[in-house]
């Protein structure tokens, strides 16, 4: 009775707001239904997406997601590295079962969930990095690609269909914080197109945000937390009593341009965002499940479709759920997920995208080894702080 | 066209349930399919379990049992959880909480009772609880397979109140496939509910078959590989696995099933051999078969559980080594299909353990290691046979 009302509800208002009604509209048809219930994006995981990969693939530690222009969803994994060799006895000599070896670590599925390519690994003209992370498509149908391993100081640029275009930085550089040629083990790279500016989160290694030129990479401008100076000494660990940290702890995980000019950056064991200029001046921040110890909880975050980003999704590999967020205020509105092994939910949920069409992706490294998908259900009132794991209500 | 075998099938099962002979199916089936081979067809249903209350998580789920409500039993090593699975107890964050061992779901997948887990009057827990299977009265039989400790079995109600211990727990312990008062390593307790005798594959530490009284636990007799004398020397002697070996003579283990069917034969899974070996009652040997006998390390052969038509026409058996279960004949144990991929998707596996059906046909496996799972595969009536191979078996477009 009462989720029948709420799903007409729901599709009400999204129609009102399709039609172009303003606010107040929005805001008193909320009010008068759910006694002024907070509206919030709703998703349910389908538990049959993406389909299974041929020759007996298995994914390892998935540690990024992008989706272009065309909603091709592609995945980043560690291949062999990240199996045990309860998963990967296919690849032994001779093969000590029929299950399973790695799928390369670049995989591109359709909206339907089908796999259009794989590939990557090392290749003539560049250096495969020795832990990859992080997997990031352009509008002109380019990925760039980051790499965590010890020794990994550069960003990829590959086509779509794996052909090499040019690497930033190198392998071996070691470089720190205020190098302005290489970078050390970096989480991701996200792109301000307008601006032909990348922004590179430096990373496992070094303490910084780096902006860089799309086309040349040259290294424009950078900055630590709170916009200081970075500075690489160790911090040691997290301690939620202790006065915030000026510095941010490794990683940083992301570095996320938004439409109207601002920069949330991931400062994962520090369990905090903060917001940038895209100069690097701080805005402000939060933190997140400050009480978060290990791992942090601060893993990726990716904005909701609308022209105004209205709302930001914050991938939480810690807690095991995605926090959704009221962007300009940053308050956390109510939360999906929880940890386990079924659909829906997650075993150290590491990387977030969204699609066009409001869908979310979400991947998992560790033992999650999953890319899992969340339809976009429309707005609905908040009913709950923590909606634990999202199953498909309709059809069942 | 793909519809058409559907219809096809619903009309078989009806054929089938107003109790036509058997030739009339294979003529349909032959009309039909062309010849084709019919076996029993599952779909995963990929929502089920419900997610655990609690925060509580799953770990290393070894053993599966149907009760007489269908009720599905699990049983899952609640100490195989790593930090970052039960940052709960640990205080590191909110995810999540390690769970009670033994958990009872209804059909619909709602968890039900949940305990377990610590010593009590007159009993000891395993160090490490294998194996679950519930008898015609509704007890709990469990085994353990701690290395050093495990040598004995267990019985509750299905409330989790103790009724009998038989073998100990004792530091120190290892193998005597001899003994006729302890085990080494129980995988698995199966039961002759008709003769009140329980089978216990006697396990990752010895190399037998034991037949004891159900209630008074009382040894009455015990078997080897062949039905040869158990001999534990000769056993670890064995070495590892090799295809082409030739015939072991003695289970080289872990003796992981042991499974009596109504018409009074023993399935005997000696895993890392990758054979089945079936057995009368009293231990005589009668026949096996390999399956799949290139897989190394921790062997194909799992568990095994019979479909639910009184004549238990056909077989499962889970091969936690190449991530499938393998459908068979049993009269014939000829080898009519599989489905199942490696995975963490619903329908794939990661390390399959164990396998049991219910009153309507439906399939639940447990995996171990980092798969963590019970699922459900929903019988869904015979079909012809397609494919060797069926992969991953996802509801068709019907349903969704």
């Amino acid at each position: 009775m009462k989720r029948t009302n709420v799903i007409v509800g729901s599709s009400l208002l999204t129609l009102l707001v399709g039609l172009g009604l303003g606010q107040s509209v929005l805001q008193k048809t909320a009010a008068a239904q759910s006694k002024a219930a907070v509206q919030a994006p709703r998703f349910e995981v389908d538990p049959m997406w993406p389909k299974p990969v041929p020759n007996h693939w298995v994914f390892g530690n998935i540690i990024g997601v992008g989706v272009d222009k065309n909603d091709h969803v592609y995945i980043i994994h560690r291949g062999a590295g990240s199996l045990e060799p309860k998963e990967v006895y296919a690849t032994e000599n001779p093969p000590a079962s029929e299950c399973c070896v790695p799928a390369p670590p670049v995989l591109e599925f359709d909206p339907a969930g089908n796999l259009v390519k794989a590939w990557g690994g090392p290749g003539a003209g560049f250096e495969w990095p020795d832990s990859n992370h992080g997997i990031t498509p352009d509008s002109k149908g380019n990925l760039f690609i980051g790499g965590n391993g010890a020794n990994d100081g550069h960003v990829l640029k590959f086509t779509r269909e794996g052909k090499f275009v040019k690497q930033f930085g190198f392998a071996y550089a070691n470089a720190g914080s205020n190098d302005m040629w290489a970078f050390r083990q970096v989480a991701k790279i996200s792109l301000d197109e307008a601006a032909n500016e990348a922004y590179v989160s430096d990373g496992y290694g070094n303490h910084r945000v780096a902006v860089m030129d799309m086309d040349t990479g040259k290294i424009k401008r950078y900055w630590g937390a709170y916009g200081n100076k970075p500075d690489d000494t160790n911090l040691g660990r997290y301690n939620p009593d202790a006065p915030l940290a000026q510095q941010f702890r490794n990683p940083v995980h992301c570095a996320e341009p938004s439409n109207d000019g601002m920069v949330y950056v991931c400062d994962r064991v520090n369990d905090r965002i903060q917001v940038f200029t895209k100069e690097g001046k701080f805005v402000k921040e939060t933190q997140v499940a400050k009480m978060t110890l290990g791992d942090g909880a601060v893993w990726d975050i990716a904005f909701s479709k609308d022209a105004a980003q209205k709302y930001f999704y914050l991938a939480d590999g810690a807690n095991e759920k995605i926090h959704v967020f009221d962007r300009a205020s940053l308050t956390e509105l109510t939360s999906f997920g929880d940890g386990g092994r079924q659909p829906g939910q997650f075993y150290a949920v590491h990387s977030i995208a969204t699609d066009s069409k409001g869908n979310v992706y979400t991947t998992e490294t560790y033992r999650g080894q999953r890319l899992q998908k969340f339809v976009y259900k429309g707005l609905a009132p908040v009913t709950k702080p923590n909606q634990g794991t999202v199953w498909p209500t309709a059809t069942r | 066209m793909k519809r058409n075998l559907y219809v096809g099938s619903t009309l078989l099962a009806l054929i089938v349930g107003f109790g036509a002979a058997a030739r009339i199916l294979q003529q349909t089936a032959e009309a039909q399919g062309k010849g084709a081979v019919m076996a029993p067809r599952f779909e995963v249903d990929p929502m089920w379990p419900k997610p655990l209350p609690n925060g509580w998580y799953q770990g290393q789920t070894i053993g599966v049992g149907i009760d007489a409500q269908d009720h599905v039993w699990i049983i899952h090593r609640s100490d195989s959880l790593d930090a970052s699975e039960s940052a709960a107890d640990e205080g590191t964050g909110t995810c999540c909480r390690r769970t009670p061992p033994i958990l009872e779901f209804d059909q619909a997948g709602n968890l039900l009772r949940h305990w377990g887990g610590s010593d009590g009057p007159g009993y000891q827990w395993p160090a490490s609880n294998h194996g679950l299977q519930i008898d015609a009265k509704g007890n709990v039989w469990i085994g353990g397979n701690g290395a050093g400790n495990d040598g004995h079995l267990l019985k509750f109600t299905q409330d989790g109140k103790f009724i009998m211990q038989v073998g100990i727990k004792r530091a120190g312990l290892g193998p005597d496939s001899l003994s006729n008062d302890r085990f080494y390593l129980v995988a698995k307790v199966s039961l002759d509910n008709k003769n009140n005798e329980a089978y216990v594959a006697d396990g990752y530490g010895n190399r037998r078959v034991v037949v004891i009284d159900m209630d008074s636990g009382k040894f009455k007799r015990f078997w080897g590989a062949y039905g040869n004398k158990p001999d534990d020397a000769a056993g670890a002697a064995l070495g590892r696995y090799a295809p082409g070996q030739g015939a072991q003579q003695q289970f080289r283990g872990p003796t992981h099933c042991a499974e009596p069917s109504n018409d009074g034969l023993i399935y005997v899974c000696d895993r890392t051999n990758d054979r089945l070996q079936v057995f009368t009652p009293q231990g005589k040997f009668v026949k096996e078969i390999f399956v799949m006998p290139d897989s190394l390390g921790d062997g194909s052969t799992w568990d095994v559980a019979f479909s639910k038509d009184a004549a238990q026409k056909y077989m499962y058996l889970a091969d936690g080594r190449n991530q499938k279960v393998h459908i068979y004949d049993r009269q014939s144990l000829t080898e009519l299909t599989s489905f199942g991929e490696g995975g963490h998707y619903p329908g794939q596996f990661y390390s399959m353990h164990s396998i049991a059906t219910d009153s309507k046909g439906n399939l639940y496996t447990t995996e171990t290691y980092q798969g963590r799972r019970v699922q459900k595969f929903v019988y869904k009536g015979l079909a012809p046979v397609t494919k060797k191979d069926q992969g991953t078996v996802w509801p068709t477009t019907g349903s969704r």
